[in-house]
Parts: C-alpha cells; structure tokens; sequence
C-alpha cells in the first residue's frame, strides 16, 4: 500500500517536471508566465486524463479482441475532436514510414553483410545513405 | 408534419418523469434539437466501434462501449444493473438471460 503510494508520487513528479518544462517553453513563446499553482494544476489533469486514456484504450483493445493497444485504438479515441485525430493520424504516418524505413535499411545491411564479397555495387548504395 | 426522431409525447414525458419540477412545453424544441445531436453522434460512434472490431453489424458489446466512454457503465456500473435499473420487464427479458423450464437458458448466452 504505501509502496504504491509511493510509486504514485514519483510518477507524478515525473509528471509534473514535463508539464514544468512545456509550460516554460510555451510561456516563452507567448511572452507570459505560469504561475506554480498553474502548472501543478496542470499535472495533476494530465495525470487523471492518462487515467481514463489507459481506461478508454484498454477498453478499445479488448473491444477488438486484442491484448496490445494498438495505433488504430489510439486514432479511436482522438476521433472525436477533428483537428487532434488529424494530427495524430498524421503523426501514425509519419511513425510507420520511419519504422518502413528503419525495417529496409536493416535488411539492406543484413543483405549487405551477406553479400559483401560477390556485390560490391550494393555496398557503394548503402554507403551513400 | 413528418418529422424523424421519437415522438414528442415520449420525449416530454421521459424528460418530466427524471427532472424533479415541473417542465414547461417550449422545451421541447430546445430537447428535440439536442436528442437529434445526440442520435447523430450515437450512430457516428457505434459505426465507428463496430469497423474498429472488423465488423460491419453494430452489436451489444458495441453499444456498451459506447455506454462505457459516456460513463454510464463503469467498473462500479454494470450493465446489466443498468438494464435491471432503467428498462422495463419485457425488454430486460430479452436482454438478460433467465432460466425457464427444462432447464433451457433464454435467451443464449453470448459470452
């Protein structure tokens, strides 16, 4: 019990650092301050919504008869507001070209190591990126 | 008049039995306004729900998605206590199975 109170309290603080170092950033931008009560206001939000997300999320996988939650149950639960979905599916995109591209360039070293001695043209490509 | 949604009477008369004073009739429209909202969003979502499982019926485990991110259903909210709570006997025995003669279970239990 009080194990998990204290794992709590550390993610929370955890939290609360981010939230400090966002509100910094953004309070630069704009040419404002936040006041500490703000930002620990803020944290603490964040916390309970990561609460009812993991909740929403869980309850999205299962619905799918999944035990892992997935992208598509994170674009389902940003579906409501447009402007967020959007930028989250825009994101995914972004996610799954990268891993794409990680993926093929492994298997071209791999491919490489293989082949090094008979295809030394392949070698020359790969090196070139 | 042909206007979609439920009827008028249905509408005020659910809506005076929860609210606890007296309901004057030019809410109606303001009402109608709203449950159409609300069917719109309702049907938006259960679309939604049903593709994410790979299915293009709407089923029960869909609309208690549906009434769990409403927060209706929670841990501490069960369904079926909603059911018991809201419906009325003929629909509830439809949806809750019960035990008749012959040991037969009615109706069968999906999970």
């Amino acid at each position: 019990m009080d194990d998990e109170f204290l794992h709590h309290q550390r993610l929370k603080a955890a939290v609360h650092f981010t939230v400090g170092r966002f509100c910094q950033e953004i309070g630069r931008d704009c040419q404002k301050e936040f006041s500490k009560m703000a930002i620990a206001a803020i944290a603490e939000t964040t916390f309970r919504q990561c609460d009812t997300f993991a909740k929403d999320l869980e309850a999205f996988a299962r619905h799918a008869k999944r035990t892992t939650v997935t992208m598509e149950d994170v674009k389902l639960a940003a579906r409501r507001s447009t402007s967020l979905s959007n930028y989250i599916t825009q994101k995914s995109e972004e996610l799954t070209s990268n891993n794409k591209e990680q993926k093929e360039r492994k298997k071209k070293q791999t491919g490489k190591r293989k082949s090094a001695d008979s295809l030394p043209e392949t070698e020359a490509v790969g090196n070139e990126d | 008049q042909q206007s979609k949604g439920l009827p008028k009477s249905y509408i005020m008369s659910t809506f005076k039995h929860f609210a606890k004073t007296a309901v004057s009739s030019d809410t109606y429209p303001v009402l109608k306004d709203i449950m159409d909202k609300y069917f719109d969003r309702l049907a938006d979502d259960l679309e939604a729900y049903a593709t994410h499982a790979n299915r293009k019926t709407i089923e029960v485990e869909d609309v208690e998605l549906l009434m769990r991110r409403q927060g209706f259903v929670t841990d501490s909210m069960p369904v079926d206590v909603l059911i018991e709570k809201y419906l009325p006997r003929e629909y509830r025995t439809l949806l809750k199975p019960m035990a008749t003669s012959g040991n037969k279970v009615i109706p069968k239990q999906r999970r």
